[in-house]
């Protein structure tokens, strides 16, 4: 036998077609058709807001803006106490107001009298602000030009407790005309606030509610919360929820 | 609400090219303003001529869960006793040392897993 000319020893076998080059797969394992995937997904439908709100919250702040939510039922006064702060603090700060609103823009007008920058948001059918509207109205002020931004969300005191802005400070307000159940009623939206403004306290006789038991409510569910019984169209009661908001 | 749900979960079986959705497993947080009853009702009415039709929905409750970073009680929201209408009302309140709790737990909206046929 010639040494030279030894016979492959895999002569028949079908490696022989192989490309010694090509990688040895072992080849894709797909689903066959009929069967069944269980897939952990694990998705917090409310985070995406969240996370939009964070981001909004990192803007505000890198311009130095202290932005406050007011929120609280319809017709509580939101509006009205908004009006009286910028008349107390329009003197230190420069003021713009974000108006929150179904499809009007009659809050938004009534601010602009005050010559305050306001921009009204339009939600639709929508009840409740969420983080991607307050992102893209506030791309359309120039932040470096303000110190304290009002954002005004729709009357309504369950939806906006679960869709954060990105504020830093929230004010919820509610009124005596509601009647005495309003605070424990809704206890989640107020876990959240701040301040607390009981308005139309000059109508609390005529109501038959007692404003100290509200203020002791706002301070069972939540004892953060401050709660400042006003009056909006004199201006009783709002020197000290400005203080309160720390401005 | 349950539109972004249903949208999600298309999405997602658009991904893999699944021909129907079988299983549907969410939880929602007890702190939430949804109510498992009405996400029922129309998670039903928005899958109709989906792939997502007659899956079944399974909803899991989740407890709000607080913790108090003074004392580090961390516990189920507490409940305390409206002295003047006795009807309960959640409260911030550390049941331990009467200092105010975080809330940790019980504020999402999650869609946990879902089973489909491919």
């Amino acid at each position: 036998m010639d040494l030279f000319h030894k016979e492959p020893i895999l002569k028949d076998c079908s490696l022989w077609r192989c490309s010694p080059l090509k990688p040895k797969t072992k080849g894709v394992v797909k689903a066959d058709e009929g069967e069944i995937y269980d897939i952990e997904l694990d998705v917090n439908i409310l985070k995406a807001n969240e996370k939009l709100a964070e981001e909004n919250k990192k803007t505000l702040s890198e311009y130095g803006v202290t932005a406050v939510d007011v929120m609280g039922s319809i017709g509580s006064g939101k509006t009205s106490l908004i009006e009286k702060m910028i008349e107390i603090l329009r003197d230190r700060y420069r003021i713009s107001v974000f108006k929150g609103d179904l499809t009007t823009t009659i809050d938004a007008e009534m601010i602009a009298k005050h010559g305050v920058e306001s921009v009204p948001i339009n939600t639709g059918k929508e009840c409740h602000l969420d983080a991607n509207l307050v992102s893209k109205a506030l791309r359309k002020i120039d932040l470096s030009k303000i110190d304290v931004l009002f954002i005004e969300n729709v009357g309504n005191l369950i939806c906006p407790a679960d869709f954060p802005l990105g504020s830093e400070k929230r004010i919820i307000v509610i009124s005596v005309t509601e009647g005495p159940y309003m605070i424990i009623k809704h206890p989640f939206i107020f876990m959240d606030a701040d301040v607390v403004a009981i308005n139309k306290i000059d109508l609390a006789q005529a109501m038959e509610v007692d404003i100290n038991k509200l203020k002791l409510d706002v301070g069972s569910i939540n004892p953060k919360a401050v709660p400042v019984p006003t009056n909006c169209r004199t201006g009783e009661g709002v020197p000290e929820i400005v203080k309160a908001l720390g401005l | 609400m349950t539109t972004q749900i249903v949208e999600s979960i298309l999405k997602e079986a658009d991904k893999r090219q699944a021909k129907r959705v079988m299983e549907v497993d969410l939880i929602v947080g007890s702190l939430t303003f949804l109510n498992p009853d009405q996400l029922r009702f129309w998670f039903g009415v928005l899958a109709k001529g989906t792939i997502l039709e007659k899956s079944h929905l399974r909803i899991k409750s989740k407890e709000g869960t607080v913790r108090c970073l003074q004392c580090g009680f961390e516990g189920i929201l507490n409940c305390v006793d409206d002295p003047v209408y006795h009807i309960p009302v959640p409260t911030l309140l550390c049941p331990k040392c009467r200092n105010v709790v975080e809330i940790v737990d019980g504020k999402e909206c999650t869609i946990k897993s879902i089973k489909m046929v491919i």
